[in-house]
């Protein structure tokens, strides 16, 4: 039996695992990568001061500081199931069996897909997965690609491609269809991109910022939006095109790009083919929750947070007795946002672990967390504020719906 | 043209000195021991890792980090292993899985 | 290539035509547009389409079901082999 056991070793489950081990727990870390980090290890940016964020870096740190903590680590382990009995939590892997009265669920987040005709020829991969093979493995996803799906991420993704010697021959737009959505409408797009705007410096967005004070000056901006794009960290940013077709015959040869209206409608005649030996899909994250549905955890479809998020309160407790989450299981938001989560995920396990007096510790780490928050350099959804309370209001119309049934149930059982 | 990024210019120059060999298919290659067996295809030239079970359309990684399942092979006999998350070690040997004979190609 | 035949889940291979057709015809729950085309079935457990089920669902259906996780999760989450089953 252990004191605590985490599963996840990104930023979200490092932090919580040194937490639990400075407070004397002995802590077991599971994940399936083979090696600790999570999503952080492809992390790669300048922030507003000129340093650079280096995930790799960042994610030996906290590996490190807890492997001197004497945590436990098993990497290159898969979860199938976890289980509780009589507050006593069983994790299955592949290969051993954990038991535990303290779990932590810090699995992080996977990629949505936005599906184009030929997607599954080799040589089309996620964008995170080429923001890996780059920064992690440093190979080359191939010499010249495109990206589909304009967001934050891929737009940082693009940026770590060029960086590394990738060409990037484009960064656009799917075609819209029930799918994709808005993702392959310019001016939604457009919209979405601007919300964002103080954290990029860059040449498109000032051309936005100016133009796009409202609505019809968003259409009118769209509308004459450059049909070649324009250029950011010298990558053709095309709002105004949508890859159609990905061409090949055993692998990528090729993408097919046609010019779109403001609606995302293809101007027919408008194709042409752009040679390429790889393709990223950036669809964005989703909380990713599995386990969390397995042991039978309350849910609540949050847009903000990037999909459905286990119920939990500020303290990472979720509805179940000794399961806690931390990171972008409970919503898409940076690394330091998830460590943040982490600490007071951590914090928490001990104080169930008898720990006495962390409650101003644990309040300190959630006012933390708000800090990290609003000073967060990248933000993955304009409404992230707004997520977070409503999943906090559910939470609370869901312990107080308990108690009434609680008491219902009694007094049914009196009269 | 090497397809490892050996010199970057943030995260500097990568060691690239400790090479083990493999097999993929019955052909040799060389991978840096302990990345991951996706990462030293690639880095070979090689995007192709299976065929689908059923059509037989060629697959390859699509997430890259143990998600998908895109990227089956079997190692040393055994099937079902995500290229993904498998380091590379020494002697490896390594097939495509899902593979039917009907729908091998050439 | 035509949109229509556009893979969404590709492990089993379900296009994306069957799906809208099968969610206009049956007006269904993304869990019933799973079990009815094997979209999600596969060897992932859903991790890459279910974005995209629960989206063409959604567009059929009026049924965003805010509390429940609209494709149930099953363990194990992660394919056993054989071997593993064993012991
Ligand atoms: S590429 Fe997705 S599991 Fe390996």
């Amino acid at each position: 039996m252990d004191n605590a056991i985490i599963i996840g070793a990104g930023p979200a489950g490092l932090t919580a695992a040194v937490t639990c081990a400075e407070k004397g727990l002995d802590v077991v870390v599971i994940d399936e990568y083979m090696r600790a980090g999570g999503r952080l290890l492809g992390q790669l940016y300048e922030e507003p001061n000129g340093n650079w964020w280096n995930g790799i870096k960042e994610s030996n740190k906290l590996y490190e500081k807890a492997v001197d903590l004497g945590v436990n680590f098993h990497l290159n382990t898969a979860v199938n199931n976890i289980e509780n009995s009589n507050g006593i939590w069983t994790i299955y892997t592949e290969r051993e069996t954990f038991h535990t009265p303290s779990l932590l669920l810090a699995t992080g987040a996977a990629e949505a897909p936005v599906p184009v005709p030929g997607w599954t020829l080799p040589g089309v991969m996620s964008v995170g997965a080429a923001q890996v093979m780059t920064n992690v493995h440093r190979v080359k996803p191939g010499e010249r690609g495109v990206i589909i799906g304009v967001n934050v991420l891929s737009a940082a993704i693009a940026m770590e491609l060029q960086l590394a010697g990738v060409e990037v021959a484009s960064l656009t737009l799917p075609k819209t269809n029930q799918v994709t959505q808005d993702a392959g409408k310019p001016k939604e797009v457009l919209d979405s991109l601007l919300h964002v705007s103080h954290m990029a410096p860059s040449p498109f967005v000032r051309y936005g910022s100016k133009l796009m004070k409202n609505d019809f000056m968003k259409k009118l901006g769209v509308n004459f939006f450059p049909k070649k794009g324009v250029k950011m960290w010298d990558i053709p940013i095309q709002l105004r095109k949508a890859v159609t077709k990905i061409y090949g015959e055993d692998e990528v040869e090729g993408v097919t790009l046609a010019t779109i209206n403001a609606d995302g409608e293809v101007v027919s005649g408008s194709e042409e083919h752009i040679p390429v030996d790889f393709v990223c899909i950036a669809g964005g994250l989703y909380p990713l929750a599995e386990l969390a549905a397995v042991a039978g955890c309350p849910f609540y479809l949050v847009e903000e947070l990037g999909g459905y998020v286990p119920l939990h309160n500020e303290r990472m407790e979720s509805p179940l007795e000794g399961l806690y989450v931390a990171g972008n299981i409970t919503g898409i938001e940076g690394a330091k946002v998830a460590a943040a989560q982490g600490r007071t995920a951590g914090l928490s396990m001990a104080h169930h672990a008898g720990m006495d007096d962390l409650d101003g510790e644990i309040k300190n780490s959630i006012k933390r967390t708000e800090q990290t928050r609003d000073n967060a350099h990248i933000q993955f959804h304009p409404e992230i504020e707004t997520g977070r309370k409503k999943i906090l209001q559910q939470w609370d119309a869901y312990q107080s719906n308990k108690e009434r049934s609680v008491v219902s149930n009694s007094r049914g059982g009196i009269t | 043209m090497t397809r490892r990024i050996l010199d970057h210019p943030i995260l500097g120059k990568m060691e690239d000195n400790n090479y083990v060999s493999f097999t993929f298919n019955q052909k040799g290659y060389k991978g840096l021991e302990n990345e991951s067996l996706a990462a030293a295809l690639l880095a070979n030239g090689i995007r192709t890792l299976r065929h689908h079970e059923e059509s037989g359309s060629p697959r390859g990684i699509y997430c890259n980090i143990g998600h998908c399942y895109e990227c089956r092979v079997s190692v040393d006999g055994q099937q079902g292993i995500r290229a993904c998350l498998t380091p590379v070690k020494e002697g490896m040997t390594v097939e495509s899985d899902g593979q039917l004979p009907s729908s091998k190609r050439r | 290539m035509k949109e229509d035949e556009m893979i969404i889940c590709r492990c089993e291979e379900v296009s994306y035509e069957e799906l809208k057709t099968t969610a206009a015809k049956y007006k269904c729950s993304a869990r019933e547009l799973k079990l009815r085309t094997r979209a999600g079935m596969g060897y992932c457990g859903g991790r890459s389409c279910r974005t995209m089920v629960d989206k063409i669902a959604a567009t059929s259906a009026n049924d965003r079901n805010r509390t429940c996780v609209s494709l149930k999760y099953q363990p194990p989450i992660r394919p056993i082999s054989f071997k593993n089953l064993g012991g």
